[in-house]
């Protein structure tokens, strides 16, 4: 058994495809058990028993729509002309659209790739430093993952079998403190800034107005979705068909910046992700409930209840294992394979599973950075043509400030709860 | 080593067997972007008919839930095409050829073989829904939504054993150098 698991561990740290290590993790499982292997395969076609899972297609196409065409220029414009007077002005719009823009595209580099093409250049061009620009444009690629309507805050929901609208309102009050704090970071160097370069643009009214008019029909986005979903009116499925239809409409038909000829093609990439991500999905409902027949989680939550006595201890060695498990792997799989073994855990020391969701998000969001495998390194490496050692330094700062923001969330509840109640 | 697209070429051959997976690639792709039309189209309308109608097909959720299961599997299954699945690269992004190569061997087999025996599973699922007359939603037969398992589960594990093949090609030296 353990050499067995062993094996697999080693099998998946060679590169293994995730969805293979976990089915196979799953078929001997059921085989030690004596349980037909023809359940694994019942397992898999769980996924077909899973209402909200329908957002995830949904909302990822629509994400790759946004990405394909120019409402990242178009929010970096807007952004710029309500913000760009203040100090520090661009680095807090750089902040601000970023997350929103993740928020509406999945972790899944896009947003590097999108808005850091624009806002690298700019933050440069205004004077801020190399590696202040490059740092906040790396640590922005995951920002707004736990604002609604990201992907792994709707996979959360669905392995955790919370209420994805109740996630959605509990994400609002950890993420906007991300938000503020790299904002307020932000803000200090754009004081510094204003010392030795020349000044900022003032507000221009007539700008504002252009800007506004520019992005006239990207605007209500947000408001529809977040509104939608909000107020009761739209369940979250519906809310990602909405999303896909006003999306296409408006960069297909309206701005016509995706020829209807290119729609296949991102049609296509889109659901590679989404296909990638489900499969894993599908492995890991039949390797849980073999972990669940073996009552893996009642072992572990004994293990871990006779060393571990208070809750606080719990919560910091909880920080650690996902700080260490974000540089392994991506949001999607952790979510995927970890959240079912750690929810019994948390349940013991009486943690609700909505803050434990936030807690495992605001960690997954500092691991796309840190060394050896974060994601948003690589990405950024490739982007701005830099070394990867040069990201590492650039990224630190701003990954200090993200793993305060953590500690807040994990130790004082409160903050993810309160809207909830 | 992550293979690119265009490199798919290599692997999977311009034999026969080579040059109907690129006829089934399209295929796939083909349908994959047919169902999401279908999905966005039937979501939208639900929600019309909810909202102005005030009725609803009663069968389009159980067909949207079998869809997203349909797009899932095409989806993986072009994700191996491109040699896109997820995985842990701590290893990989730190080894060279034709190490690389050579380890890629053992993670291509395995995920062959494990595809594989998932594809008989979900075949044997499959017959038994059949025998049983069991039905997923509306008049439609469990074995026919279930149907994109196997199907599905196959052609990952054709697709992996062709790769373990190239690399194992490459390991040693020779062709596919590029």
């Amino acid at each position: 058994m353990i050499l067995t698991g062993l094996l697999l561990l080693a099998l998946a740290l060679l590169g293994a495809p995730l969805f293979a290590v976990i089915a196979a993790g799953a078929v001997f499982a059921f085989g030690r058990a004596d349980i037909d292997q023809i359940a694994v395969a019942m397992e898999i076609y769980r996924i077909a028993d899973t209402p909200v899972l329908l957002a995830i297609p949904l909302f990822t196409f629509a994400g790759f729509i946004l990405g394909e065409s120019r409402a990242p220029s178009r929010l970096v414009r807007l952004s710029d002309a309500l913000l760009g007077w203040m100090p520090g002005g661009l680095a807090v719009i750089a902040l601000v659209t970023c997350a929103l823009f993740t928020a509406f595209t999945g972790a899944s580099g896009v947003t590097i790739v999108a808005m850091g093409a624009l806002l690298y250049p700019a933050l440069r061009d205004a004077g801020y430093r190399e590696n202040f620009s490059l740092g906040l444009v790396t640590t922005s690629g995951s920002l707004g993952l736990l604002f609604a309507p990201s992907l792994p805050l709707i996979l959360y929901g669905i392995v955790a079998e919370v209420s994805v609208d109740r996630l959605f309102i509990a994400g609002i009050l950890p993420g906007s403190l991300m938000v503020l704090a790299l904002g307020l970071w932000s803000f200090r160097e754009g004081r510094f800034l204003t010392r030795t370069t020349a000044a900022r643009p003032a507000f221009s009214a007539r700008e504002a107005a252009a800007a506004v008019r520019a992005a006239i029909w990207e605007i209500p986005l947000p408001i529809i979705v977040l509104g939608g979903v909000y107020s009761g009116f739209f369940a979250v499925s519906e809310a990602a068909a909405v999303t896909v239809i006003y999306v296409l409409i408006v960069e297909v038909l309206i701005y016509r910046e995706i020829p209807i000829k290119a729609l296949p093609g991102v049609m296509r990439e889109s659901m590679v992700l989404v296909g990638g991500i489900l499969v894993i999905l599908g492995a890991s409902l039949a390797s849980t409930n073999a972990m669940i027949d073996a009552q893996i989680p009642m072992k572990l939550f004994d293990f871990v209840t006779a060393h571990v006595s208070s809750k606080l201890t719990f919560l910091i060695l909880l920080n650690i294992f996902l700080l260490v498990l974000g540089t392994m792997l991506d949001v999607f799989s952790a979510l995927i394979i970890v959240v079912p073994l750690l929810l019994p855990l948390a349940a013991g020391y009486g943690i609700e599973p909505i803050h434990l969701g936030m807690i495992f998000l605001a960690n997954m969001q500092i691991g796309y950075c840190t060394p050896p495998v974060g994601m948003n390194l690589f990405i950024a490496s490739y982007r701005f043509d830099k070394p990867i050692v040069t990201l590492y330094r650039a990224t630190l700062p701003w990954l200090l400030i993200l793993f305060a923001c953590v500690l807040v969330i994990t130790y004082w509840p409160w903050l993810s709860m309160v809207l909830v109640q | 080593m992550k293979l690119t697209r265009a490199a798919a070429r290599a692997w999977e051959g311009d034999g026969l067997l080579g040059r109907s997976l690129r006829l089934l690639g399209s295929a796939e792709d083909a349908l994959l972007v047919i169902i999401l039309a279908v999905m966005i189209g039937l979501a939208s309308w639900q929600i019309v008919a909810r909202n102005v109608f005030d009725t609803a097909i009663i069968w389009a959720d159980p067909l949207l839930r079998t869809l997203v299961l349909w797009v899932g599997f095409l989806g993986a299954v072009a994700a191996a095409r491109d040699d896109r699945q997820i995985n842990v690269d701590v290893v990989s992004r730190f080894v060279d050829e034709p190490w690389g190569s050579r380890i890629r061997v053992v993670t291509d087999f395995f995920t062959a073989l494990v595809s594989g025996f998932l594809a008989w599973q979900a075949l044997r699922f499959v017959k038994d829904a059949r025998e049983y007359g069991e039905i997923a939603f509306a008049s439609v037969p469990l074995w026919l939504t279930a149907s994109v398992l196997p199907v599905a589960f196959t052609v990952l594990c054709v697709r992996y054993l062709l790769l373990t093949g190239f690399h194992l090609r490459r390991s040693f030296g020779g062709e596919g150098e590029e």
